[in-house]
């Protein structure tokens, strides 16, 4: 670890300077892009709890048009997909790899935070440009067509720098199953993006074509994109901290190919019944399914390599966030196969069980792992430790709870949707049932955002702290278990 | 496994689907046209589908993020009910029969199908048959409480021109109930964007028979 004391081994030592060289490489645009994407994430969960609160009561606040759910809830979404998602996942990208191949970023450090401005004013014209009634309606790329070129060639400046680092330090012999999840990352990102904006912006209209195509791209950046970037950081951290190689490489192999093989056929059971072409939307419904090969085996291969050490879970907030995080993956496989198989997903489509993949597998499952990255990567980066056990720890807990209350509320609410719709009652009545019915559980949608909002708060301010340099000088990590916070103040404080 | 290699096996993995799912259904969706009925089987004569979609009142639709909360496709009776609902189809009166589900041509028109993201109200696939008349409409947008108290549908008064009245009052202006009337000598009138966002679900009519698969073809007699 860096920050061991200097040991009389040499090696070791040049060892350390080394990766404080690599460190020092990467860290203004990481900190950048953590930074900036930590307040995209307060935003978005505060549209959250906002967009909650419209859909229960529209009449909260007035009816502006700019609150308005239809504008509010995509708002939300593209905040945390694009504001927070893309960029935070940039970062543990582009910090990872550097590490993993051993390699400092020589040049380009200005254009990497340049694209990093552009990326940020980017989103913020297109969300603006959403809440002034600009929307496209295309979910997930409800922002102005004109957003796209410039997102695509602000990430393509990220990828580029990575995939070299990449093919510099590729062994063939040498075992970096986490570089491959991030480089596969880079690599699909950019073709489902151009994809989907290619076919739904510039080629004329595709009618229902077009949506079987957008939920195809939704699908494709949790799966090829989200996924496998907090895979790639769990498989990086986790055996760095519990100290055990990773189980087995078979297991990482098979998880990574066939994630890989699968990621790509599924998405277009969301408009199963619909219009498009049967065979589309069986595909897609039998892939969703199969995705719990992956799943499970990634799974396996994490819980056999935490096995016996839990607890460095309890002290580590890297590796309790990470974690956690890896348990969220077998959640989200779940409630992706519960959504795509013909007799649960005829009950859940078009419920709010949708809502509850999106949150789980960008919030509960990419997000936590990259949580617990930034715990680790920031103090290496800005040269203190985090102040405060008690925020990392509310900022855990009240995230695990509110992720927990929305992805179990939001199935329960799609039964309890899918139930009313098809029930042979409601056949001559009016919405009352299902509007009355659903009540309840967006209401909870509501509350479990403000916890979210809550912890991101938390998290915000302490990452501040850290970036502007004032944690604490202490050559210590911050654990969870040993309580410090006697000594938690800046040592010059 | 070398990197070339590796590159390669990465492109393979998603370009299959890439190439089965996206490209080639894109390219034959290019050559799909508006079909004619044949009189002696549909028993109908004209286009299918009949008239393009209103893409100015569509326009506010994608706007306002309708589909957020509304869908417009109807799903086979053995996926959900949404065919037999009362007032989903054209076809009141001759019931069990259920409104058809959408094919491709249904959206030929439309530069994108607003097929939905979540049923928070109802389907609007084939809204113009049960649609009431274009004031009541307004009435429902402008005070969607003072139809359903239950309602949880935004009040789009952004789309409508609260006004003094001079003269005459307009012939335009929305009735509505005490609670939501405006203040005296005051009246609540439509904007141009309302009207077209009211045509254009007013003509939300999906459910014409498709050739060659008619009711009347399911219903006459097995000819061999």
């Amino acid at each position: 670890m860096q920050t061991t004391p200097a040991s009389s081994d040499t090696e070791l030592q040049a060892d350390n300077l080394r990766r404080a060289a690599i460190d020092k490489s990467v860290k203004g645009p990481v900190l950048f892009l953590f930074t900036n994407g930590a307040f995209w994430l307060m935003l978005s969960t505060i549209l959250g709890v906002l967009a909650a609160i419209k859909l229960v009561e529209p009449e909260f606040l007035g009816n502006a048009p700019f609150i308005s759910y239809g504008r509010l809830q995509p708002a939300h979404i593209n905040a945390l997909v694009y504001g927070w998602g893309v960029q935070a996942a940039l970062g543990v990208m582009l910090w990872i790899m550097a590490r993993r191949s051993g390699q400092e970023l020589k040049h380009g450090k200005s254009l990497l935070i340049t694209a990093g401005v552009f990326w940020n004013i980017t989103i913020t014209v297109g969300i603006l440009a959403i809440l002034m009634g600009k929307s496209t309606s295309i979910e997930w790329l409800e922002m102005p067509k004109f957003v796209w070129p410039v997102l695509l060639a602000c990430f393509l400046c990220y990828a580029w720098p990575i995939a070299r680092m990449f093919g510099r330090a590729f062994r063939p012999e040498g075992f970096m199953v986490s570089t491959w999840y991030i480089l596969g990352a880079c690599f699909w990102f950019p073709w489902i993006f151009i994809t989907a904006n290619v076919a739904l912006h510039c080629l004329p209209g595709l009618g229902a074509l077009g949506a079987g195509i957008d939920a195809w791209y939704i699908h494709g950046v949790i799966l090829l994109f989200f996924v496998p970037v907090g895979i790639g950081a769990a498989y990086y951290f986790i055996p760095k901290i519990t100290g055990q190689p990773i189980a087995s490489a078979q297991l990482a192999s098979a998880g990574f190919w066939t994630l890989a093989i699968l990621g790509g056929w599924t998405g277009m059971q969301k408009y199963m019944g619909g219009p498009l072409p049967a065979w589309m939307t069986a595909v897609g419904a039998a892939t969703g399914v199969l995705l719990l090969i992956p799943v499970g085996l990634v799974g396996l291969n994490h819980h056999l390599t935490t096995l016996g050490k839990h607890s460095a879970v309890a002290s580590s907030p890297t590796l309790r966030f990470i974690f956690f995080g890896a348990l969220f993956y077998p959640v989200s496989g779940f409630v992706l196969a519960l959504n795509s198989a013909f007799w649960t997903g005829s009950a859940l489509q078009f419920t709010q069980s949708w809502y509850s993949f999106q949150v789980v597998s960008v919030y509960g499952f990419f997000s936590m792992c990259v949580f617990g990255a930034i715990y680790y990567i920031v103090p290496r980066l800005s040269g203190c430790e985090w102040l405060s056990v008690r925020l990392i720890r509310n900022h855990f807990w009240f995230s695990v709870y509110g992720i927990g209350t929305i992805v179990v509320m939001s199935l329960v609410a799609g039964w309890q949707q899918g139930a009313d719709l098809n029930n042979p009652e409601h056949w001559d009545q009016n919405f009352m049932n299902h509007v009355v019915n659903s009540r309840a559980y967006v209401v909870s949608r509501a509350v479990a955002w403000a916890l979210i909002s809550f912890s991101n708060l938390m998290f915000l301010l302490h990452l501040l702290l850290m970036v502007a340099g004032l944690g604490r000088r202490s050559s210590a990590p911050t654990l969870l278990h040993r309580e410090h916070d006697e000594h938690a103040l800046p040592a010059h404080a | 496994m070398n990197f070339r290699s590796f590159i390669l096996g990465l492109a393979a993995a998603f370009g299959l689907p890439w190439l089965c799912l996206i490209v080639i259904p894109v390219v034959k969706y290019q050559q799909l046209t508006p079909v004619a009925y044949d009189k002696d089987k549909d028993g109908v004569e004209g286009m299918f589908p009949p008239a393009p979609i209103n893409a100015q009142g569509q326009l506010v639709y994608v706007r306002e993020g309708c589909n957020q909360c509304h869908t417009q496709m109807i799903r086979p009776s053995q996926l959900g009910l949404d065919g037999w609902y009362k007032g989903w189809g054209q076809d009141q009166e001759a019931r069990p029969v259920a409104a058809r589900s959408n094919v491709l041509r249904d959206y030929l028109s439309e530069k994108y199908a607003l097929l939905g993201i979540q049923r928070v109200g109802p389907d609007l696939t084939n809204f113009g048959w049960r649609a009431p008349e274009a004031a009541a409409l307004h009435v429902h947008f402008y005070a969607p409480r003072s139809v359903h108290d239950w309602s949880t549908m935004p009040a789009y008064t952004q789309l409508y021109k609260l006004q003094k009245i001079q003269g005459p009052p307009s012939d335009r202006a929305l009735k509505l109930s005490k609670k939501f009337a405006p203040p005296a000598g005051y009246e609540v009138v439509p904007t141009p964007e309302a009207d077209r966002l009211v045509e254009y679900l007013l003509s939300l009519k999906r459910d014409y028979p498709v050739p060659g698969q008619s009711a009347a073809v399911a219903a006459s007699p097995a000819k061999k």
